[in-house]
């Protein structure tokens, strides 16, 4: 009896995205792929999946004190903590501009501005830049990073469907890469990227955040989500080949299991190698999936992270 | 195609309002706006209604009947209020809805049985909504045809609903209903007659695209055999689609695609791309939903600009 034959052959492919130029040492191509993550006998694994260490730009007073230990004094200084990141083996710098926050420092574009220059100085490596997430001073302190930072294709978000325009906008005048994130559903994923797309950016400067949850938090409903989002990309739909960032690290260490060790039941075992794989396992869980970018956060589960992609790249 | 005229429907506040006042002129004003449009059949939702079901239903079934002599789908989950309706029914009603939910299967269809009503039975058991459109038919086949050929309810007066959902959400679902209704049609002898709720299709999505939703849907439908809908008559897009596919009217750029869609769907082919004039807008709009509703492009509320 014949053996049959189970290749699919798609008509569609992810888009490919590069990150980083002018200066900048490296530059990271992520997506590009002409199959489902890691069926190599069945198609091109254009790039492996990228990870991004996220850097803030003042020391975070609710991160877990396992990743204070883990990074010890750069935290309070984004140029070393970003020259850190790069020697343990970061392929992108997700700086974060959390200090704009009205609550957390409320700092403008001026210091953005300075903030991204340093790290563009400390670092070799493409950047990620985010605002704090609140409308008003995403917009300024994102415009001011996409300025200051023009020529080294950084990636600016989030562009989300109640505020985008301006963040768009500063990417398409500074030749930068916006990302795109909408709540865990194709359909709002699928809308935000005509929206955005309606403004005229390239496609190869849109890169997508469908949100993710972390390991028993939603991760697998986030599966299921980006499954289908890769599945009509490669079926042909245009509006949805734009390659994944998952933000794993902010997911997984605001989880009970990794954040504390207080009351917790003894048989949950030691809790920086519960954390760390609890980071690693959600963030390996969604390369499965179709992530082609990670923002993670412990310098261990970095590691444990790009071992798994090691062996899941070997047969390209 | 016979339309359950949907629009007496409590979930609209002007109805619930009027439910409220019970304002006789109002919901005498909707009857007769949708028989006029061709309703068949005039739905009323009442609503739960535990308290007032019985009276709610009675005042309706009589105001509505002053004006106009078409059947009335007495819509409640109240029993009683049912009842009260079929009692006061001139021609013969129509219950909505059944279901192989235990209790529902066995509390609903006696009703139906009892008063020689048509019957809406919604293939949808204790587990819930299946996707397929093999669950769907085997609900019918084993649970549902079953309770009506063992209360003595003829096949034409069984009106099965093998549930459309949204493609807002629930895109996955819209193609097996499709299939669903063919099975039921084709593959049963004799068959039992279709219906099911059409606005559901665009449940969620915003109002200026529901129609088209909804009507590209219908031809679809209308190609798999579907008896009847419950739906609005007064969209007259919507029933200008009817008459294009019952007239067979290829007059204009959207009715000869419609057609083509239709007899596609009937010999369970596929629209494609060459089919369409990309440059006739009506023919890109009809392709585009056609798309969405056979789920192989994701919906979004900007579908028609992707």
């Amino acid at each position: 009896m014949a053996v049959p034959e189970v290749k699919e052959k798609y008509a569609g492919r992810i888009q490919e995205v590069t990150l980083g130029a002018g200066s900048r040492g490296k530059t990271v191509a992520i997506g590009g792929e002409s199959t489902l993550p890691f069926l190599h006998f069945e198609g091109t694994v254009a790039n492996r999946p990228a990870i991004a260490i996220e850097v803030s730009d003042r020391e975070p007073d609710d991160w877990s004190p396992l990743l204070k230990e883990a990074w010890g004094d750069v935290m309070g200084d984004p140029a070393k903590w970003a020259a850190k990141a790069e020697e343990l083996g970061a392929d992108v710098i997700a700086l974060s501009l959390d200090s704009a926050h009205p609550e957390r420092g409320n700092t403008g574009a001026d210091d953005a501005r300075k903030t991204v220059r340093k790290v563009l100085e400390a670092t070799t490596l493409p950047l990620i830049v985010y605002g704090p997430g609140q409308k008003d001073k995403d917009n300024e302190v994102l415009v001011a990073a996409a300025e200051e930072a023009k020529g080294e294709r950084i990636a600016i978000g989030n562009a989300e469907e109640k505020n985008y325009r301006t963040i768009v906008a500063a990417a398409l005048a500074n030749d930068q890469v916006v990302i795109a994130k909408s709540p865990m559903d194709v359909n709002l994923a699928k809308q935000l990227n005509v929206l955005i797309g309606d403004m005229g950016i390239p496609k190869d400067r849109i890169i997508m955040d469908p949100t993710t949850g972390a390991l028993g938090y939603g991760v697998e409903y986030s599966y299921s989500v980006m499954e289908r989002v890769r599945l009509a990309a490669l079926g042909g739909d245009a509006t949805l080949q734009q390659p994944m960032v998952l933000t794993v690290g902010y997911e997984a260490w605001r989880t009970k299991e990794a954040r504390t060790n207080d009351e917790v039941p003894q048989e949950w075992g030691d809790w920086a190698q519960r954390a760390i794989l609890w980071e690693a396992n959600t963030a390996i869980t969604l390369v499965n999936t179709g992530a082609n970018l990670l923002v993670l956060r412990h310098p261990q589960s970095v590691a444990l992270v790009r071992k798994a992609i090691d062996r899941l790249m070997a047969g390209a | 195609m016979l339309i359950i005229g949907e629009n007496i429907h409590i979930i609209s506040p002007h109805i619930k309002e009027a439910i409220a006042n019970r304002d006789t002129a109002a919901i005498q004003k909707l009857a007769l706006e949708q028989a006029a449009a061709g309703a068949g059949i005039l739905d009323l939702n009442i609503g739960p209604q535990k308290k007032e079901g019985v009276e709610v239903m009675r005042w309706m079934t009589e105001a509505v009947q002053e004006v106009t002599d078409l059947p009335i789908s007495f819509d409640t989950t109240n029993l009683e209020a049912i009842r009260a309706g079929l009692r006061l029914a001139k021609v013969q009603g129509m219950v909505n809805s059944a279901s192989a939910e235990p209790q529902r299967l066995a509390d609903v269809p006696p009703v139906a049985a009892e008063f020689g009503a048509r019957l809406i039975a919604l293939t949808m058991g204790a587990a819930g909504i299946p996707v397929t459109a093999e669950e769907r038919v085997a609900i019918a086949i084993e649970t549902l045809i079953p309770r009506a050929v063992e209360l003595g309810i003829p096949m034409e007066n069984l009106y099965l609903d093998p549930l459309f959902m949204t493609v807002s959400g629930c895109q996955e679902y819209c193609p097996p209903a499709i299939e669903a209704v063919r099975y039921i049609k084709l593959g049963m002898d004799p068959a039992p007659m279709t219906t099911g709720g059409l606005s559901n299709v665009s449940n969620r999505v915003p109002a200026e695209g529901r129609s088209l939703l909804n009507r590209v849907y219908m031809a679809m439908m209308m190609a798999v055999g579907l008896d009847s809908a419950i739906a609005d008559p007064l969209d007259k897009e919507l029933m200008k689609v009817i008459r294009i596919v019952e007239t067979r009217d290829d007059s204009s750029a959207a009715g000869s695609l419609l057609l083509l869609l239709h007899d596609r769907v009937a010999a369970m082919e596929e629209l494609e791309a060459g089919d369409v004039d990309m440059n006739e807008p009506d023919q890109v709009e009809i392709w585009k939903t056609y798309q969405v509703l056979m789920n192989k492009v994701i919906y979004t509320d900007n579908y028609l600009r992707a």
